[in-house]
């Protein structure tokens, strides 16, 4: 860094050149890596500036430093505050006196201990802020509801599992926010009737209201359904609107494009019917975990001629249900059966005779299924994008041959639990676009089918192969030299592995997502091969590898800086180990279960050091043994405990 | 033009003399009315307040004369003579001015006709004032030397306290007494109603309010054709009289007739008799009965005969109430809470059964029982939202405070819900000085003092004959009398 600046001299700085926008033009392409624009600001001074203007969104790691980053980039118009697990005051007023106008967005979704006085500065100072994600604030009352209705401006808001919300902080916030666009009320358990029912009548402009599991029944639907532009609607586990009168509405909401109403059980086809007649806008519908499919609701769906997209999860259904479907659907892109009972080769292969346009499939659990269908499927579905089978065990090992040869344009296909071979791997490795492949369970896989995976499918970011104990290194060095884009990988219980997989999984550097559950052979060693190759690291589970130990945590605190997640159960590291994980400034959740060299002392250090944490997955034992101050002033910084008290398990076999 | 009329307004005031509580009232107001339209009559010329100053005069005059006739009600010769020099007084000012119009005319021979007939008007509504007036005044003595009522109804003698301050009410209920008095409308009348159309307005708003309540025990869906009935109007006095039989010998006044009944037996054997004691038989049915209905006193309003959409009231009872209710000041204040007022005691009482109990609250301060009649209230006014409970609120109040300024409806809401008696003595002061400035307040700061007369309306315009309520409540605690009237003097001198 030094160097650099004494090259280029104020005078000639070839940068002078270029103007502002094009710089920014430049910065815009450095989106992919965090740490990629961290180094461009430390080039030089100009270059620090630049980057300052140039940057719109924040996630700042802790609360503390807010003021001295606000000052630092004025132009933030999107603040995204889940890394931080307790904003106090001091921090929102900062945000509300530096981000004025700017501010746009702001994230509090993972925040807790949101106080309203604070939340009423920020909706008074930024006035601007259209979206805001209030999402698990628990603790969050009717006042910082009325705080919130004074930003007046707000578009989206999201309100998730905000449980002690009644319906008259809704009311506020409806009489406040007209403008709202999105609103989600999914768990917040204390609104009902009348506060949905009052958002509905002054908020005209909304699109998109979720009322997932609200007390709400059928009163407050007339004027929900009077609403003019709404789009989205989700009614999911409403139990309290039913059938009887949602027979008289004879126009639902014109404008409605999707509709989830997913476990309504008291919903049968005659309340569906006339909830979407005049809805022929409708694209989406979802009716998981409701009554059965039969004809009868299958007509319904008659008018709905611009449905694309059908899911029916965990429904008992009927073969003439499906075939009801089939008829009625004009053009269906996607269909979800996933753990739907009923389904049969008949039924779906009279689905897949009419709707050859399927991108998406989703047949999880139809345990009745036979290749006769798959044969149906790869024959007629050439367009298929996504495929997910799992569990689908009356089918034969040839049928994944025929999916491999038909369907090129698949991006993912979950393969979990079946009977899948290296045939068939091979025949699949002709997918070339295939992005995702969860091979979980598959006892017939060998590293030779990997090896065709590896050369076929470049473009894999997500492979699973969690219990196929079919794998050894080989495999793994075929996948890590073929998918150089690979972001995520499983290999837990695959016990044939050892660092070898680790040292060729290390030029992943994409690597974001790490599991290696139950791998015995594993040492430090191939960890710290994994902590210098994959600097994106964030998410590492490396329980009961036994094998790992102080040594491994040393080298990962040193290299893994975007470490968030970790799992250290049953391995043989001790306080040093957890220590020196401490200094990693991101780490948020850690499991330490049943860690040998622990001591109350070093994990209470340890503890005291990591200011980021926000969940702590703890064996009950220590519940006693660390100092109640201690855990209070962790409480309050916003860290979460769990406490576990699981006996030691001696044994880790699986299939014998 | 203007700065003539302004002038001629000023000099009016100033000469009248300024001694006596009448006078001083009559100072006062004219002020307090005229200062902000003032601003406005520099600035564009518009007909209907070519009439303004007289109408304001007529106004004064009828609230002294109501004010008048109901200390004449018990019979009282020094009220009376206090009448007779205010009368006199009046015709002094008047003669004043017509000196001055005589003077001004040598001055503005070129003004338009318009000048010349507004003073021509000016003078006619002084002199129907004081025709008026005169009359009332002989007479009212007529009740009284029939029977020495024993007591005035209890909300005069609030307004004898209250001096001159009270204008509003007395205005108000003296168009009333003019009316029925004179039995033809004055002609001033219909500009009257122009001008000032902001305390027509609160009369209407009243009026619609209890027509609600009324309709309960009045009949909603008779519909007698008009002649098929026959209409009795009772006067005001007997409306609001405590008793309706008196006995002739000692003057006792009673509720029920059976009372006095029992009552005579004291006066001699001659009462004791089964004839004199049982209930007097109605009139023997020969001659057809016709129907009888009500009419309320007040004209204007929609149980008045002379109402286009005239709806008579059942009984007698139902014209008391209704009068009450719509035309009467509420004098009974819940002693739970201390904001509810009523003129009627039945009202009272039913409110202080559920008083306490409403715990849904509007940011107009409404309170409710039920939270749906609450999302009732709220679906129905733009800018009403729910007011979240005092103590949740206390931490939201908090950061508010200094940001009083820009403060919505909602924190003012909230704030003002639990006020202490004097937080709205500024908003009173307020008031005072700058009427026109809070005509179109919006529902905030009076909010707590205002919605027991609304009800659930608080967000039909709001008149200034509020703000002169909310002054009405400040008047009677502080000693701002001088120094807002001073303010007023400050403001004409300045425009003069």
């Amino acid at each position: 860094m030094k160097r650099q600046k004494r090259e280029c001299p104020e005078s000639s700085n070839p940068f002078d050149v270029l103007s502002e926008e094009i710089i920014f033009m430049v910065l815009d392409l450095l989106e992919q890596n965090p740490l990629d624009k961290k180094a461009f600001s430390l080039v030089c001074k100009s270059f620090y500036a630049t980057e300052s203007k140039h940057r719109k969104t924040l996630k700042p790691l802790r609360q503390q430093h807010l003021p001295a980053v606000l000052s630092r980039y004025p132009n933030i118009t999107h603040l995204d505050l889940t890394m931080c697990s307790r904003v106090s005051d001091a921090s929102l007023s900062s945000i509300s006196n530096a981000c004025r106008f700017n501010l746009r967005s702001i994230d509090f979704s993972q925040s807790r201990l949101l106080s309203c006085s604070g939340l009423l500065g920020l909706a008074q100072n930024c006035k601007n802020l259209v979206e805001i994600d209030l999402s698990n604030g628990t603790e969050l009352k009717d006042s910082a509801m009325a705080a919130i209705a004074e930003a007046r401006n707000l578009e989206k808001l999201w309100l998730a599992r905000c449980k002690s919300i009644t319906d008259m902080g809704i009311g506020c916030v409806a009489v406040g926010c007209r403008k709202l666009k999105l609103l989600s009320l999914k768990w917040c358990l204390g609104v009902g009737d009348l506060g949905v029912g009052l958002v509905a009548v002054k908020c005209k402009e909304i699109r998109s209201l979720d009322l997932s599991y609200l007390p709400i029944t059928n009163k407050c639907l007339p004027s929900i359904l009077k609403l003019q532009y709404l789009e989205d609607l989700v009614l999911e586990g409403c139990f309290g609107i039913d059938d009887d009168s949602l027979g008289v509405f004879k126009h639902g909401c014109k404008s409605l494009k999707s509709l989830d109403m997913s476990s309504c059980q008291n919903i049968s086809q005659s309340g569906l019917s006339s909830l979407i007649s005049g809805t022929e806008g409708l694209q989406q519908l979802t009716l998981a975990y409701g009554s059965p499919v039969t004809t009868s609701l299958a007509n319904g769906l008659k008018k709905l001629s611009m449905l694309q997209s059908i899911k029916l999860d965990g429904c008992m259904i009927t073969c003439d249900g499906l075939k009801t479907i089939a008829d009625w659907c004009i053009s269906l892109r996607e269909l979800s059966l996933s753990k739907c009972s009923g389904v049969t080769d008949e039924g779906l292969s009279s689905v897949v005779m009419k709707q050859r346009g399927l991108t998406k499939l989703d047949i999880t659990c139809c345990r009745k299924i036979t290749d006769a269908s798959i044969a149906c499927i790869a024959n007629l579905c050439n367009s298929l994008t996504s495929f997910r089978m799992e569990s689908c065990t009356l089918i034969s090992r040839e049928a994944f041959v025929l999916i491999g040869q038909r369907c090129h344009l698949l991006e993912e296909l979950d393969l979990t639990d079946n009977e899948i071979d290296d045939e068939g791997l091979k025949s699949i490795s002709r997918c070339s676009k295939l992005a995702t492949l969860k091979l979980g369970i598959c006892l017939n896989i060998t590293d030779e089918g990997l090896m065709h995976i590896g050369k076929g499918c470049p473009k894999l970011k997500e492979l699973d192969l969690y219990r196929s104990s079919g794998i050894t290194d080989l495999g793994i060095l075929e996948i890590a030299r073929g998918c150089s884009d690979l972001e995520m990988i499983n290999i837990a219980y695959c016990k044939e592995i050892t660092d070898a997989s680790f040292l060729s999984l290390s030029k992943c550097s994409q690597l974001r997502t790490f599991e290696s559950r139950g791998c015995p052979l594993i040492t430090s060693f191939g960890l710290t091969a994994i902590a210098v190759g994959c600097k994106q690291l964030t998410k590492l589970d490396i329980k009961k590898c036994h094998n790992i130990d102080d040594a491994g945590m040393l080298q990962l605190a040193h290299f893994s800086q975007n470490l968030r997640q970790i799992n250290l159960s049953y391995t043989s590291v001790t306080d040093v180990g957890l220590l020196s994980l401490a200094s990693i400034s991101c780490i948020q959740n850690i499991t330490i279960l049943h860690l040998k060299g622990l001591t109350p002392s070093g994990l209470a250090a340890a503890l005291l050091s990591c200011g980021g944490l926000t969940k702590m997955k703890l064996q009950s034992t220590f519940k006693w043994l660390l100092p109640q101050p201690l855990l209070e002033h962790l409480e309050a910084r916003g860290c979460a405990f769990q406490w576990r008290d699981k006996v030691l398990q001696v044994s880790f076999s699986f299939y014998s | 033009m203007d700065p003539n009329n302004r002038l001629s307004g000023n000099e009016l005031r100033n000469s009248i003399p300024n001694q006596t509580a009448f006078s001083h009232f009559n100072t006062q107001h004219p002020q307090k009315w005229e200062d902000p339209s003032l601003i406005d009559y520099s600035t564009r010329i518009e007909p209907p307040f070519q009439g303004f100053n007289q109408v304001k005069i007529s106004q004064d005059g009828l609230g002294n004369e109501m004010r008048s006739t109901y200390k004449i009600q018990d019979w009282d010769p020094s009220a009376m003579l206090n009448n007779l020099s205010f009368l006199e007084q009046k015709i002094h000012q008047l003669q004043e001015l017509v000196h001055l119009i005589v003077g001004r005319r040598m001055q503005v021979l070129g003004r338009p006709d318009e000048f010349v007939t507004q003073q021509q008007q000016l003078l006619n509504a002084d002199l129907t004032s004081i025709i008026v007036q005169l009359i009332s005044t002989a007479g009212s003595l007529l009740p009284s030397v029939k029977s020495t009522l024993p007591a005035a109804p209890p909300s005069v003698g609030q307004f004898g306290q209250l001096g001159g301050a009270v204008f509003p009410l007395p205005g108000l209920n003296g168009g009333v007494q003019l009316q029925n008095t004179n039995g033809s409308k004055v002609p001033d009348q219909p500009n009257q109603s122009d001008i000032s159309a902001n305390c027509v307005t609160e009369q209407n708003l009243n009026i619609e309010e209890h027509d609600l309540k009324e309709e309960e025990d009045a009949d909603e869906g008779e519909n007698l054709p008009p002649g098929t009935y026959e209409i009795l109007q009772p006067e005001k006095e007997e409306i609001l009289a405590p008793h309706t039989h008196f006995c002739t010998i000692c003057g006792k006044g009673f509720k029920r007739d059976a009372n006095l009944r029992m009552h005579m037996r004291g006066h001699g054997d001659e009462y004791k008799t089964p004839a004199a004691l049982a209930k007097p038989h109605k009139e023997p049915s020969s001659e057809p009965t016709l129907i009888k209905r009500y009419s309320c006193p007040y004209s204007g309003c929609k149980r008045n005969k002379d109402h286009k959409k005239f709806q008579p009231l059942k009984t007698i009872l139902c014209v008391k109430n209704h009068y009450k209710r719509t035309h009467c000041d509420k004098s009974y204040t819940c002693s739970r809470c201390n904001t509810k007022r009523f003129s009627v005691i039945a009202d009272l009482k039913t409110h202080e059964k559920h008083c306490g109990k409403d715990k849904w609250l509007c940011s107009c301060g409404t309170t409710f029982s039920r939270k749906d009649k609450l999302f009732g209230h709220i679906t129905l006014f733009q800018g009403h939202t729910p007011a979240i409970s005092v103590e949740e609120s206390k931490a939201l109040v908090g950061p508010s405070d200094q940001k009083e300024g820009n403060q919505g409806t909602n924190k003012a809401g909230s704030m003002n819900f639990n006020f202490p008696p004097n937080a709205t003595s500024d908003s009173g002061i307020q008031s005072i000085m700058d009427v026109k400035g809070n005509t179109d307040d919006p529902a905030g700061i009076f909010s707590p003092l205002n919605f027991d007369n609304f009800g659930g309306f608080g967000e039909f315009p709001r008149p200034p004959f509020d703000d002169s309520e909310s002054s009405f409540a400040f008047l009677l605690s502080g000693s701002y009398n001088y120094s807002q009237k001073n303010e007023a003097d400050d403001n004409s001198n300045n425009l003069a």
